[in-house]
């Protein structure tokens, strides 16, 4: 009798491995940076570099402003005037509303969903979880619903500003950046930090796990985590990450500054860039569906070379599809 | 607080210092990997009803094997978890357990009612196969 499930299983999960060169035509950089709209956190690394080269600040802090717009009815999101001056130009997203392409976005739960009385089809990922999309202008009743029957508000992190309509308090926020390494920031114990590449377990036969981290490595009693061959020490390095609601455009640039970067250091190092989505946001890899409820840590990792080539890891959580 | 950990993959790490060693690599390759991690990660809090108790690296791990001995038995107690990381002022740490023995931990840690016959509960706030997917959340967004 199979009373119980099987605990060693875990949930799908899927890394996609990409190597390619930035001459190459067939590179899918740019697409892909493009297709995980709405991102939360930016960490670049730099090693072996002193300190933070003056444009990589520059460019960070060049990133646009969001707005934050607190207890927003749903309805007033609809408004045409409001539609047509903000959301169809940004980003719009809230923990389980989001705007793409024109279309609403909805992740909802089953009492909701039901009380809201709105054609939608059942999530994917997780069978007491409701999710659909509507596209506004149809005649969908949606309006209706959310003025009658189920007044919704919601906080939202929107890309432009809502120039047609400023009722409810709007804020405006620039992403925070933060360094560490020997940048900008300095470090709580006294003497440089030093960083150590470490070669950690791979899946296939050339992959390698590595990471970096500062030298304060744990007895082997609290952790049995070894490192592997090849290893390297990098001396210094310059971490910085920003985190707000980060638009794929600011994020090509920031790519293409790095680029230029390497290309001007002079050195065989590399470059990382490593992008966080937002784990709440219903949409995942090109607007696709992501399990909101069931850790959808959708994130890339960018690797790049002084001689144009990359390697560029993309993961998925465990109901959403293949990033494309 | 993680900000000084990183993980990536990358094809090897020689090739990588080398740099410009391989112009073969122009051409266009991905492969998708399924189910390959062949460990999970837990970034988890350990919560305590006594908010000035201390709790050192050490403790931490040790309740931790306890917590899978009292639910598991020796089985439970042998799964090789690692404490990767702690905040001794937060009460965070970052876990590493093998992927088959996630579900055993995740449940030890949720089912955990006491620490040192006070109150305690471990929130996990973040699971993933990817350690570096634990760098960044956005529910700590603070925006006030």
């Amino acid at each position: 009798v199979k009373m119980c499930a099987d605990l060693s299983r875990t949930q799908r999960n899927l890394l996609v491995c990409e190597r390619s060169s930035f001459l190459d035509e067939k590179n899918r950089v740019s697409s892909q940076v493009e297709q995980l709209r709405f991102n939360y956190k930016v960490s670049v690394l730099l090693p072996e570099c002193g300190s933070a080269p003056s444009h990589l600040e520059s460019i960070l802090n060049s990133f646009s402003s969001f707005y934050l717009i607190k207890k927003l009815p749903l309805y007033e999101l609809l408004d045409k005037d409001f539609l047509q001056s903000a959301v169809y130009q940004a980003c719009t997203v809230c923990v389980c509303v989001c705007v793409c392409s024109g279309h609403l976005v909805f992740s909802l739960d089953k009492d909701t969903f039901e009380t809201l009385g709105l054609e939608g089809r059942p999530s994917r990922s997780n069978r007491t979880s409701s999710r659909y999309g509507i596209s506004y202008g149809s005649d969908s009743g949606l309006l209706q619903a959310l003025t009658s029957r189920l007044k919704l508000q919601m906080d939202f992190l929107i890309s432009h500003h809502p120039a047609a309509w400023s009722t409810p308090p709007c804020g405006r926020v620039t992403p925070t950046t933060s360094w560490s390494g020997s940048a900008p920031w300095t470090p709580p114990s006294a003497g440089e930090p030093r960083y150590r590449s470490r070669a950690l377990r791979g899946h296939d036969r050339e992959s390698l796990f590595f990471c970096v981290y500062s030298e304060n490595s744990s007895s082997d009693f609290l952790s049995t985590l070894t490192c592997l061959e090849p290893e390297a020490t990098v001396s210094r390095a310059v971490s910085v990450s920003a985190c707000g609601l980060l638009l794929p455009q600011d994020l090509q640039h920031l790519v293409e500054e790095l680029r230029c970067h390497l290309q001007q250091a002079q050195t065989n190092s590399w470059a990382s860039v490593t992008v966080h989505g937002f784990t709440d946001s219903p949409v995942s890899w090109d607007d696709d569906e992501r399990d909101v409820l069931t850790g959808g840590h959708d994130l890339y990792n960018l690797l790049m070379f002084p001689d144009h080539t990359y390697r560029l890891h993309l993961a998925a959580g465990a109901q959403n599809t293949c990033p494309p | 607080m993680f900000c000084d950990l990183f993980l990536y993959r990358v094809s090897s790490l020689q090739k990588m210092r080398a740099g410009t060693e391989e112009a073969e690599s122009s051409g266009y390759q991905r492969v998708v990997l399924k189910n390959a991690s062949p460990h999970h990660y837990l970034k988890v809090r350990l919560v305590l009803e006594d908010e000035s108790a201390r709790v050192s690296a050490v403790d931490l791990k040790t309740f931790i094997t306890s917590c899978l001995r009292s639910l598991f038995g020796e089985v439970g107690a042998a799964l090789n978890v690692d404490v990767l990381k702690y905040d001794e002022e937060t009460l965070t740490a970052l876990l590493r357990v093998p992927s088959r023995g996630l579900v055993k931990l995740w449940s030890s840690l949720t089912l955990q009612g006491f620490y040192q016959n006070r109150a305690c509960a471990f929130r996990v706030l973040q699971v993933s196969p990817f350690l570096l997917a634990l760098t960044g959340n956005s529910r700590d967004l603070q925006l006030d």
